[in-house]
């Protein structure tokens, strides 16, 4: 087990309620399994999560990917910068 | 020689002269600058961003910023206009945050280069439409009618 910081953006700072969290994972987490802790603990946040992204030690992250140790992980929308 | 590379997410004011002044070396005789404003009244109907919007007026917007991740997508963008034009000599990339109002600079991107046939039009141009797509900055819309999160459309692939 490790633990990852977990930070939130935009509509998902909204959905989620909170800016940030700290998370204890297995190791050999994929972001895919990541996505369904996360819908189990904070529900509001699966109608969302078809047009998420997520970033990992500040790059885009993909289902299949493993979530390294100490992880800094941002879930957020479309950016819409400009 | 090592050109300029300007790149940040800012609650300051922008200050355009002085952004373009880190970036104009003595060989530059060109600059290519973009900047965008919030724009208080939209009067066409279209799409941007991913949202449908018809002609209504906009108090505010809110910017906010993943500002670490924001700032190594910038340089990031800066190191695909050199590549894509290896003429261009600096490269100024700023994102204002916080809460912004009509006629008032949000972003600027300038590139410099010897002469303007260089392809610092199209360098400024991707600039700002790369930015769009993977620089994580999002803004709240504040109009007359309530708050909304404006949501882009891009969805980065791997590697980007």
């Amino acid at each position: 087990m490790h633990k990852v910081k977990i930070m939130f953006f935009a509509t998902l700072r909204t959905r989620a309620e909170r800016r940030s969290m700290e998370l204890e994972i297995e190791n050999h987490l994929t972001v895919a399994g990541l996505k369904e802790i996360l819908i189990a603990q904070i529900p509001a946040l699966e109608a969302s999560l078809p047009s998420t992204l997520i970033s990992i030690n500040r790059e885009f992250a993909f289902d299949e990917e493993l979530i390294p140790e100490g992880a800094e992980i941002a879930l957020f929308p479309p950016v819409s910068g400009g | 020689m090592k050109f300029p590379t300007i790149f940040s997410i800012s609650e300051e004011e922008l200050d355009l002269n002085k952004l373009l002044d880190q970036i104009t070396l003595t060989s530059t005789g060109a600059a290519a600058i973009f900047t965008g404003m919030v724009r208080g009244r939209t009067t066409r109907t279209g799409k941007a961003q991913g949202i449908h919007y018809k002609p209504h007026e906009t108090d505010h917007l809110e910017y906010e910023a993943y500002k670490p991740m924001a700032e190594a997508k910038m340089l990031q963008v800066a190191e695909e206009i050199r590549e894509k034009w290896p003429t261009v000599e600096g490269i100024a990339i700023v994102q204002r945050i916080g809460k912004l109002y009509p006629r008032t600079p949000t972003v600027l991107i300038a590139c410099t280069a010897s002469h303007r046939d260089t392809g610092v039009f199209d360098a400024a141009r991707y600039g700002i439409d790369r930015l769009k797509e993977i620089v994580p900055v999002w803004k709240k819309e504040i109009t007359p009618e309530g708050d909304e999160w404006v949501e882009g459309e891009y969805f980065p692939k791997p590697g980007e």
